[in-house]
């Protein structure tokens, strides 16, 4: 006899679910900077000269989405006032509290990137103030931001790395509970950084630059990396679904439960809708030559892991843990947590986004690549 | 000069805060723990060299909700919050059917998930085993609520952070039993000291056989049952079952979290 089946709970009450929707945003944020800094480091680090032209903007927007990022935290928080008291208490739980490393690596994070900024675009600033800036102190530029970029790189992997520790490491949540996790988020972080980069990018070369001119080589190749990245992130997903829904202990009902009652969100509209279309788009020529086609592909792709984030934090915590069967969120409108809040916290991101491409000379740089092919 | 005196303020300014910044560092201390125990609070130690525990005797229990009141009233319990309740199962198939109750409190497990991630350190396991909250130095982040694999703590709307059963401990220090245990008719809560070999909670477990809810999670819990049915012990789980009449006083929709009926 299947007993599972027969198991009935009067008289249920509904447990307490502390992240709501500004948590996925929080994960899309630090995702999608992590992923444009490691864009930037193509060139910056790896000296891949195809990226040259926007790495020093892809660096800025990293910075800018990981200024914005915390604010989903501490808005989440149901005492934001006390904010002092993780850092004056409770060391003893470092090793075991991701949140702890969390808080560290963001505050280390920006500041880094915004060094990196600053030496990078050095000669505009110099030169700006009439100041000359000699081949010395190239080099020595040169030296430090590629000192910079390298110790940026694991740091942009660890930024995002910890989010997938915080949930990973809750056992009592059979979704959030892989070792795959930090990876996972990793993979499908490159998807969204890459996805806005496409987004951002025409924007800002056709109405921000002196040249006017969109970079559709560019385009292309950013279409192709968004469906590399796709590639990697399925393989993931399909080496933990696999394990997790097939080979696991008693976990595996509560995905079966799971996947099965989400089937459409998160089969059809997260995997075939944005994932797989944008990944047909990059590689095929006849799209990826397409600018509107791109565009498309990484509008899909960057709604994708947003949606995937939802699915992965919300849809975990539905999971009931005494109560039968799932639990249902409905985001308030207004006030702490809210719809409004991720609204206010995207708005954020724009006026920061104007503010740091007005002050620091990413078009003039930028053109620099441009006009010496003309 | 005005840029000179500006570079003067700002100067003086930055000293000042940097001093200020120092002071209060030193007046708060930054601590490993939190401050409460680190002044050695008996609030916060508790009883050294006992370790409170629970055992539940299912064969007594008749879901009659007493310790679930008792609790509420005696701890101030906010509206549809619980530290304590009585779920009931139906097991088994029709004609042969029984029903099971289920009494279920933080289980002020030995190795609690919900105090290793606390990033605060607000919450932590007394030296007598008892789990409890510093509602003062919490941040309401609820990372401690979502590690629980047993549901047992929640957001108080009151305080605004994580809350839970504290075995009365407020009542335990002065030498009363916890409310839930106080208040049960037929005897099913037993409280005690599990250090004891003479104790009540002792002697049950060496008597009976007795087990842990979801003990697959590692948490070590310290609350027993004795004749916990193998088909509740995990905590399965199931499909939904729970009726509109229910979902509808609930107030489902308006709700940011509810549980989804079919």
């Amino acid at each position: 006899m299947d007993f599972g089946s027969l198991l009935h709970t009067i008289s249920s009450i509904t447990p307490d679910r502390p992240w709501g929707i500004d948590i996925p945003n929080y994960f899309w944020f630090t995702g999608s900077s992590a992923a444009a800094f490691i864009i930037s480091s193509f060139a910056h680090v790896f000296g891949m000269k195809e990226y040259k032209p926007i790495a020093g903007f892809s660096l800025l927007l990293a910075f800018v989405l990981l200024v914005a990022a915390p604010m989903n935290l501490i808005d989440d928080l149901r005492q934001p006032g006390r904010i002092i008291n993780f850092f004056f208490y409770g060391w003893e739980n470092f090793p075991t509290s991701p949140m702890k490393w969390g808080v560290l690596l963001l505050m280390a994070y920006p500041l880094l990137i915004l060094a990196e900024a600053i030496v990078l675009y050095r000669p505009y600033f110099t030169m700006k103030k009439g100041a000359s800036y000699t081949k010395e102190q190239e080099e020595k530029d040169h030296r430090l931001g590629v000192l910079l970029g390298a110790i940026g790189i694991p740091l942009a992997l660890s930024v995002h790395g910890y989010t997938g520790y915080i949930l990973g490491a809750v056992h009592a949540i059979p979704l959030f509970h892989t070792p795959i996790m930090p990876i996972l988020f990793l993979a499908s972080a490159m998807v969204s950084g890459t996805g806005l980069l496409i987004i951002l990018l025409p924007i800002f070369q056709k109405f921000f630059t002196d040249f006017k001119r969109i970079d559709y080589a560019m385009m292309q190749r950013l279409a192709r990396l968004l469906a590399w990245f796709i590639v990697i992130d399925l393989v993931i997903r399909f080496f933990w679904l696999t394990f997790a829904i097939t080979f696991n202990n008693e976990e595996k009902y509560a995905l079966k439960l799971f996947f099965g009652e989400n089937f459409w969100e998160v089969l059809i509209v997260d995997y075939v809708i944005c994932l797989l279309v944008p990944m047909a788009i990059g590689f095929i020529r006849f799209f990826s030559r397409s600018l509107k086609w791109v565009l498309f592909a990484g509008v899909l792709s960057a709604i994708g892991v947003w949606i995937f984030r939802w699915n992965t934090v919300i849809g975990g915590q539905s999971i009931g843990k005494t109560t039968p069967f799932l639990l249902e969120y409905h985001p308030h409108v207004f006030g702490f947590d809210s719809i409004l809040s991720v609204v206010s916290n995207w708005s954020l991101l724009i006026a920061l986004i104007a503010a740091i491409m007005a002050l620091f000379p990413w078009d003039k740089e930028m053109a620099n690549y441009y006009t010496k092919e003309q | 000069m005005p840029s000179k005196s500006r570079r003067e303020f700002v100067k003086k300014a930055t000293s000042l805060i940097g001093v200020s910044t120092l002071a209060s560092t030193q007046a708060h201390a930054l601590s490993l723990t939190n401050p409460g125990r680190d002044a050695k609070d008996a609030r916060y130690v508790g009883a050294e060299g006992k370790r409170f525990g629970m055992v539940i005797d299912l064969r007594k229990c008749v879901g009659c909700q007493a310790c679930t009141s008792a609790c509420k009233s005696e701890n101030k319990v906010p509206k549809e919050k619980f530290r304590t309740y009585v779920p009931e199962y139906e097991l088994g198939s029709y004609p042969n059917v029984r029903k099971a109750f289920l009494p279920q409190l933080c289980n002020h497990c030995a190795e609690p998930s919900c105090v290793s991630v606390c990033p605060t350190g607000a919450t932590f396991a007394r030296k007598d085993g008892i789990v409890v909250v510093d509602n003062e130095i919490c941040w309401g982040c609820g990372y401690c609520i979502n590690a629980c694999p047993y549901d047992k703590r929640y957001f108080n709307p009151i305080t605004n952070v994580a809350d839970k059963c504290t075995l009365c401990a407020h009542r335990v220090d002065h030498g009363l039993l916890p409310a839930c245990v106080e208040s049960c008719v037929g005897g099913a809560r037993v409280f005690g000291d599990l250090n004891d070999p003479s104790s009540h909670v002792s002697q049950l477990l060496s008597t009976f056989p007795a087990t842990v809810l979801k003990p697959a999670s590692g948490t070590k819990p310290r609350v027993f049952y004795i004749a916990l049915s193998g088909e509740i012990q995990s905590l399965p789980y199931s499909n939904g079952i729970l009726d509109d009449a229910v979902r509808k006083r609930e107030g489902a929709l308006h709700k940011e979290w509810s549980s989804k009926g079919e």
